[in-house]
C-alpha cells in the first residue's frame, strides 16, 4: 500500500475526530480536571483541591434531593414511555389502516422543539385557564396547580416528556414489529397461542433488540432532561422537579460553582455509564437477535 | 385421521376472487397434493382449511365438522410453512414443544414426543441448537417435527420444499414420502412444482385462476387430461402443441383448435405420421436421454430421444408423432 493510500482513511476519518475532539473529547477532559478544583468565577482563578468538590457533593441534601428526583423522574418517564408507546404500536402494526394518519399525528410532538412543547404545556396544566383542569371541572374533579403543587409537579413535568418522546418509540416499535414475519405468528396461533401468548412468547423476544435499544435512549434522554424542567418548572416547587442535570445547571450558570458543576458532571457521566452498562448486561440474557 | 370437505368455498380480497366455488373431498389418510401456478389460489385454499383465512362462502368440514368459524388451535391442523416459520429464539426443542406446553400436556408426555419425532427425523443431536445454527434441511425438519408432535387429524405443508436447493429438495421429498407411508396422516400439500406433486401424491389437485381443473391420481392426470391447461402443466418437459396447418396433417377431428403429444411420443428418425422438416433449435443432453428443441412451422416441439445420437443445433430434421397418442382440444382449452 502506497503513502497516500495510507492516509486516505485518516484523511476520511479526520472531520469527525477533529469535530468530537473539540465539542466532546476537550470538554469532557476539562470537566473531569476542573472538578477537582476550585474555580474563582471573577478571576477565573483555580486552584487543585482534590477531591473536595465531591466530598461537598455528596454531604449536600439538595443534591441527595436532586437524585431521588432524578430517580423518580426515571421511573415516572421511561416506564411509562415503552408501555405505551409499544401498546400504541402493537395496535397500528395490527391495523394498518389506522397507520399512516396516527404514525404522523404521535411524531408530531417529536417535530416540535422542546421549549415550544414546554409552553403548550404551560398552557394546558394553566390552574384557572388551562385545558387540563377545564376538563377535570367537567368531570366534576378540582385539579391541582400542577406545576406549583410539590406533590403534583414531577408528574405533570413527566407527562410532557413521555408526550414529547412518545412518537419516537412509536417508530422504532413500529419498524421493529413489522420486521417480524407474520408466518411466525400465524405458526403459533396453529400452536394454540392465543394473542397474549403470541405476543409474549412471539412478538416480545423477537422486538428485544428495538426494546433495547429504546429503552437505553429512553434512559440517557430522562437522565438529561432539561428543557422541558427550565420552562416548565425552573426546578420548582421546593426543588420537587430538580433533577441531577437542572442541579448541575444551578450550580453552573447560576451560582458560578463551575469546579462543583463539574464534579457533578463527571458522577452523571458515571451514573450513564453504569445504567447502560447494566441494561447491555440485561440485554445479553434477554435480547435475542434473531 | 381425519377427513377434509371443501364445499362450494369462494374468498375474495376486496374486489378480486381469488377462489371460485372449489369442492374437493379428501379421504382419510390420504396425500393430496394441490398444485398450479403462482396465483391459482392454492395457498390461499391451504390457509382456509387451517383457519388463518376465513371463506367468503362455502363449507369447510373436518372429520364432517364444519369448521369455518373454528379457530386455528381447534382444529385439529398442523401447518408446515414454506419458510419453516421456526421461533428463531427458541432451542430446537422449544420449538417442537411449544405447541405441547400451551396445550398443557404432561412434561413427560411432552419429553416423550419430542424424543420421538427428533429420532424419527434425525434431530437428536440439534435439540439445544437455535434455528440460526441449522442448516436449510436440518430446518424443515424441525418444522415437520414440529407438526408431528401436535398429533394432528391433518397436515397442511405449504410449499415446504421451495427454500431447499435441488439436491436436497428431492432428498427431502422421499422423506415426507416415508413420513406419510409410515403415520397414514391424512396430508395436503400445496406445491407448484409438478414433479413434487407427481411423486408425492395419492390425488392430485390440479388448480387454475381460482378455479379446479382436474383432480385425479398422478398417472390419471398425465395419461388422461381433460383440459390443455392440465396437459401443458402435468409432465416435463411440457406437453407440445400445434396449432394451424399441422392439424390438417394429424387429421384433426372437427373443432379442433389445438393437438398435444409428449416430447416422448415426439420422434426424430421414424414414426407414423410426419410433421415435416424442422429445424433444431437446442439440444439439451441430460445422460441416458436428450431433449431436442425443433422449430417447425411456427411452432415450438421438443422431443425426448435415448442415446447419444442427437442431430446438430441448425441442422434440419425431421418430425414425426403417434397419433394414438394425441390429445385435441377445443377453443375453449376442454379436451375433445
Amino acid at each position: 500500500m502506497n503513502r497516500r493510500a495510507s492516509l486516505l482513511p485518516w484523511g476520511l476519518l479526520f472531520p469527525t475526530i477533529a469535530i468530537l475532539s473539540i465539542f466532546v473529547i476537550y470538554p469532557a477532559i476539562q470537566s473531569l480536571i476542573l472538578s477537582f478544583q476550585d474555580v474563582e468565577p471573577l478571576s477565573k482563578r483555580s486552584f487543585f483541591i482534590g477531591f473536595e468538590n465531591y466530598e461537598v457533593l455528596l454531604k449536600s441534601p439538595d443534591y441527595w434531593q436532586s437524585a431521588r428526583v432524578t430517580g423518580s423522574f426515571l421511573l415516572l418517564t421511561v416506564i411509562p414511555s415503552l408501555v405505551i408507546s409499544l401498546t400504541i404500536a402493537v395496535f397500528l402494526d395490527a391495523n394498518p389502516f389506522f397507520q399512516n394518519g396516527f404514525r404522523t399525528l404521535f411524531l408530531l410532538p417529536v417535530a416540535i422543539s422542546s421549549s415550544m412543547a414546554a409552553m403548550l404545556w404551560i398552557f394546558i396544566y394553566n390552574p384557572t385557564a388551562g385545558f387540563l383542569n377545564y376538563f377535570l371541572d367537567v368531570l366534576g374533579i378540582h385539579g391541582p396547580n400542577w406545576l406549583a403543587d410539590p406533590d403534583t409537579a414531577l408528574i405533570a413535568v413527566a407527562i410532557s416528556t413521555v408526550w414529547k418522546e412518545l412518537g419516537f418509540n412509536i417508530i422504532f416499535f413500529l419498524a421493529g414489529l413489522s420486521a417480524i414475519p407474520n408466518e411466525l405468528k400465524e405458526a403459533a396461533e396453529l400452536d394454540g397461542a392465543n394473542g397474549w401468548q403470541i405476543f409474549r412468547n412471539v412478538t416480545l423476544p423477537l422486538l428485544s433488540p428495538t426494546l433495547f435499544f429504546v429503552s437505553l435512549v429512553s434512559v440517557i434522554n430522562s437522565l438529561q432532561s432539561f428543557g422541558q424542567i427550565h420552562i416548565l418548572t425552573t426546578g420548582g416547587p421546593m426543588g420537587e422537579t430538580t433533577t441531577l442535570v437542572y442541579n448541575l445547571y444551578r450550580d453552573a450558570f447560576v451560582k458560578f460553582r463551575t469546579g462543583l458543576a463539574s464534579s457533578e458532571a463527571v458522577v452523571l457521566f458515571t451514573l450513564i455509564m453504569i445504567a447502560t452498562t447494566i441494561q447491555f448486561r440485561l440485554a445479553k440474557k434477554r435480547v435475542h437477535y434473531g | 385421521m381425519a377427513s377434509v370437505e371443501i364445499q362450494k368455498v369462494r374468498k375474495c380480497f376486496g374486489e378480486t376472487e381469488v377462489l371460485k366455488e372449489v369442492s374437493l373431498s379428501i379421504r382419510e389418510g390420504e396425500f393430496v397434493v394441490l398444485v398450479g401456478p403462482s396465483g391459482c389460489g392454492k395457498s390461499t385454499l391451504l390457509r382456509m382449511v387451517a383457519g388463518l383465512e376465513l371463506p367468503t362462502s362455502g363449507t369447510i368440514s373436518i372429520d364432517s365438522k364444519v369448521v369455518n368459524t373454528v379457530p386455528p388451535k381447534s382444529r385439529g391442523v398442523a401447518m408446515v410453512f414454506q419458510n419453516y416459520a421456526l421461533y428463531p429464539h427458541m432451542t430446537v426443542r422449544d420449538n417442537l414443544s411449544f405447541g405441547l406446553k400451551l396445550a398443557h400436556v404432561p412434561p413427560s408426555e411432552i419429553e416423550k414426543r419430542v424424543k420421538e419425532a427428533a429420532e424419527v427425523l434425525g434431530l437428536v443431536k440439534h435439540l439445544e441448537k437455535k434455528p440460526g445454527q441449522l442448516s436449510g434441511g436440518q430446518k424443515q425438519r424441525v418444522a415437520m417435527g414440529r407438526a408431528m408432535v401436535r398429533q394432528p387429524k391433518v397436515f397442511l405443508f405449504d410449499e415446504p420444499l421451495s427454500n431447499l436447493d435441488a439436491q436436497l429438495r428431492v432428498k427431502m421429498r422421499t422423506e415426507i414420502s416415508h413420513l406419510h407411508r409410515r403415520l397414514h396422516a391424512t396430508s395436503i400439500y400445496v406445491t407448484h412444482d409438478q414433479v413434487e406433486a407427481m411423486t408425492l401424491a395419492d390425488r392430485i389437485a390440479v388448480m387454475n385462476q381460482g378455479q379446479l381443473e382436474q383432480v385425479g391420481n398422478p398417472l390419471e392426470l398425465y395419461q388422461n387430461p381433460r383440459t390443455r391447461f392440465v396437459a401443458s402443466f402435468i409432465g416435463t418437459p411440457s406437453m407440445n402443441f400445434v396449432e394451424g396447418e399441422l392439424l390438417y396433417l394429424i387429421k384433426a377431428p372437427h373443432g379442433v383448435v389445438s393437438a398435444g403429444f409428449r416430447p416422448e411420443n415426439t420422434f426424430l428418425k421414424q414414426g407414423k405420421v410426419s410433421l415435416g422438416q424442422g429445424q433444431v433449435v437446442l439440444v439439451e443432453p441430460l445422460g441416458s436421454i436428450a431433449y431436442i428443441h425443433i422449430s417447425l412451422k411456427g411452432n415450438y416441439l421438443v422431443s425426448e430421444m435415448k442415446g447419444h445420437d442427437w442431430p446438430e443445433i441448425g441442422s434440419t430434421t425431421e418430425v414425426f408423432i403417434d397419433d394414438s397418442k394425441v390429445f385435441y382440444f377445443d377453443s375453449q382449452g376442454k379436451r375433445i
